[in-house]
């Protein structure tokens, strides 16, 4: 038994050191071969902070990394256009839940742990990160951000009016409207109704779920049905409570307005939870409180990553560069440099999450939250390729409802929904 | 060599490169705009007028081309009034050559401003809850005022940040016009009692007939191409509320569905409704000159 198990000991340090030996090998063969590693990236902070990193990587590989920087949106369009078209500008791509089926099935990128180094570690990556980065059971990109819901809530205010924290939909309901003050710049609530599939949609989606809303039924969009109007007609109740503008608010607006103290409570994706005592930029630094979602309300699932596109790296030497750049900039030690640099919003290993440098910087309550809060956490969008065009086109009449342009519910989930039969359609 | 053949030789490779450059890609946008190509699939299939056809029965279409006159009308107009009247009231009321170089020099910032750069300024000033102009109005007891989120305002306040950046760059142009017309008319007319606008109406702005119709004609052109403005400001919203034809088409083309041919189709329109239509303008424009 112990011989054996000295074997395999063996057998995994003569592994462990023949992966490491070729990587090595690939940065020294193709060190000079690729001038230039283009990435497209948003500006989440863990993109942003690699910056002062990156000479250690040029160095490596003989490269310039180029990340160019755009607007959810933006990115997504670019990156779409780049691989459709057989551009093939950029080697690595960043990638969401929104977009992962669309890209797996037009044979855009390529299964992570065929590009990305074993050394790096791919078994160390959030499961609930992980799950949405996988179709089919293979992992496509290298989750650096994510995760789900989390209601924020002004302890303070909520003490001045003698309220519990809700944990119910009702109650959110009702403790938003006797929280919101116009008169002293204070509002209940906040949200997205900006259009796009990653902004209004994603958080109108929960509320269409708790309503017992489904997307496909025998593969026809019924989205329009009762669920969805209920979720709908809740939404724009709840936006009376908001903030002037809200109606165009993207997630930044909104964010926003909560950390500059004019709102109350803030249902949104809990990696913001840090950003709410980051004392540089928020004004209700030690204020906050942290829960799940109160029920019925699910926790809507996502993650970004960096992924390698099979259009841009379509060579030998850009594969493993691009491999190469994806696991470094996701790996443990990027991480742990980020915590020491006070970032603590975009973790995507479950070894970070434990450190003690990630516990040193967040509130223990919201990490109780956020622990609460992964069992309710799943992808609530529709996984289809066609998904960002019905997205985009739902948050559209969404936008609509919103902002007054139109106000009958039901004819504009109509219209979605028929533009959506469409879409499906055309995937076929 | 003859001056004319010697001239169309000179012109000859310009005039080729040019054409070439139209072609393909006009000739590129119909071969799109005939098949059925989506951004998702390399495959595509001959649907013959298909995209076109459907153009025809498309909501947003027709709201957008709306949005897109409205647009045009708007932003023109505006532009030539405000740069008449600020010319004229500059030209009447500052005498001294250094304030005017001053104001021209001023009034020629906004137009060196990228537009994109001038798009995140004033939809940070029109915010209701951060911005300053709101915090203007509320101290006169107004607001908060949702520029850009309420339908019925989105698309004036976008127009006015064009005309701030267009109608000024324009004062100068006229401004500078007016200073280079003969004076005999002018005085002539003062001799005869005529009031100060009775002078601008009927003596001074007739003889810039000429560069007016030009700024008008250049201004409708730079009008059709302010897609960075709207994209930034509202992103074409609220709802469909300032998606002009352009915008629609890079929201159908590349940002929502990626319907390529679809958004071709819409462009090939775009660009057969707007030479009809500056060949009118540019017709009935020197007619009116003449």
């Amino acid at each position: 038994m112990r011989n054996a198990k000295m074997m395999a000991g063996t057998a995994f340090i003569v592994l462990a050191a023949q992966t490491q030996a070729f990587a090595q090998e690939d940065a020294t063969a193709c060190k000079g071969k690729v001038p230039t590693l283009n990435v497209i990236a948003q500006g989440m902070p863990a993109v942003t902070a690699l910056d002062e990193h990156l000479g250690e990587f040029n160095e490596k590989w003989g490269t310039e990394v180029k990340i160019t920087l755009l607007g959810e949106n933006e990115r997504r369009a670019k990156s779409r256009l780049d691989a459709s078209t057989g551009a093939g500008s950029y080697h690595v791509i960043y990638i969401d839940e929104a977009n992962l089926a669309e890209y797996v099935s037009a044979d855009w990128v390529y299964p992570l742990a065929e590009v990305v180094p074993k050394e790096y570690d791919i078994s160390d990556f959030r499961t609930d990160l992980s799950n949405v980065a996988t179709v089919d059971g293979v992992q496509y990109f290298a989750p650096f951000v994510g995760g789900g819901d989390v209601m924020m809530y002004r302890k303070d205010i909520l003490e001045e009016k003698g309220i519990d924290v809700p944990t119910s939909l009702d109650e959110l309901t009702a403790a938003i409207k006797a929280t919101n003050d116009p008169d002293a710049g204070r509002y209940g609530w906040s949200a997205r109704g900006q259009r796009g599939s990653g902004m209004n949609v994603w958080r109108w989606t929960p509320f269409f779920r708790a309503k017992g809303g489904e997307w496909l039924k025998e593969k026809q969009p019924v989205f329009n049905n009762e669920a969805g109007v209920e979720a709908t007609e809740l939404y724009i109740d709840l936006m009376e409570y908001a903030p002037p503008g809200v109606a165009t608010f993207n997630w930044s607006d909104s964010v926003e307005a909560f950390r500059g103290g004019q709102v109350a409570f803030l249902i949104e994706s809990d990696v913001f939870g840090p950003w709410m005592e980051d004392e540089a930029k928020s004004t209700v630094v030690g204020k906050v409180g942290y829960a799940p979602p109160p029920d019925p309300l699910p926790s809507a699932g996502w993650a970004h990553g960096w992924a390698v596109s099979k259009v841009g790296a379509d060579t030998d030497c850009e594969r493993a560069a691009a491999g190469d750049f994806v696991g470094w900039a996701t790996s443990q030690e990027m991480e742990q440099k980020r915590l020491a640099a006070g970032i603590a919003s975009d973790i995507g290993r479950v070894s970070t999450l434990q450190s003690d440098a990630y516990k040193a910087l967040v509130p223990a309550e919201y990490i109780e939250a956020l622990l609460a809060t992964s069992e309710k956490t799943s992808l609530l969008i529709m996984a289809n390729p066609a998904w960002p065009e019905i997205g985009d086109n739902l948050g559209l009449v969404l936008e609509e409802l919103f902002s007054g342009t139109r106000d009958d519910v039901k004819s504009a989930l109509d219209e979605a929904a028929f533009f959506a039969e469409d879409s499906l359609a055309r995937v076929k | 060599m003859t001056r004319k053949p010697f001239a169309a030789l000179s012109l000859a490779p310009a005039i080729a490169l040019l054409a070439m450059l139209a072609i393909v890609s006009v000739g590129g946008a119909i071969w799109l705009a005939l098949m059925n190509r989506t951004l998702r699939s390399p495959d595509a299939e001959f649907v013959g007028a298909y995209n076109f056809l459907r153009l025809l029965r498309d909501r947003r279409f027709f709201n957008a081309l709306e949005i897109s006159v409205i647009w045009e009308l708007f932003t023109v107009a505006g532009t030539i009034l405000l740069a008449v009247t600020l010319a004229i009231l500059i030209f009447e009321t500052v005498k001294k050559p250094i304030w005017r170089n001053l104001l021209c020099f001023a009034f020629l910032v906004p137009v060196l401003l990228p537009r994109v750069a001038a798009a995140f300024i004033w939809r940070f000033l029109y915010s209701p809850s951060l911005g300053v102009i709101n915090y203007l109005l509320g101290l006169v007891g107004i607001g908060p005022v949702e520029f850009l989120a309420d339908p019925s305002l989105a698309l004036v306040s976008v127009a006015v940040v064009d005309i701030w950046q267009w109608g000024l760059f324009f004062t100068v142009i006229l401004l500078k016009l007016l200073e280079t017309l003969p004076r005999d008319p002018i005085e002539a007319a003062m001799l005869d009692n005529a009031r100060t606008w009775e002078i601008h109406a009927y003596v001074t702005l007739p003889m810039l007939k000429g560069p007016i119709i030009s700024l008008v004609l250049v201004k409708a052109v730079e009008s059709l191409r302010s897609f960075d403005l709207i994209f930034v400001m509202t992103g074409g919203g609220p709802g469909t509320a300032t998606e002009t034809l352009d915008l629609y088409a890079y929201q159908m083309g590349i940002n929502m569905g990626g319907r390529i041919s679809y958004a071709s189709a819409m462009s090939i329109l775009l660009l057969v409704v707007t030479t009809i239509a500056f060949t009118i303008i540019w017709k009935a424009g020197r007619r009116w000159a003449n």
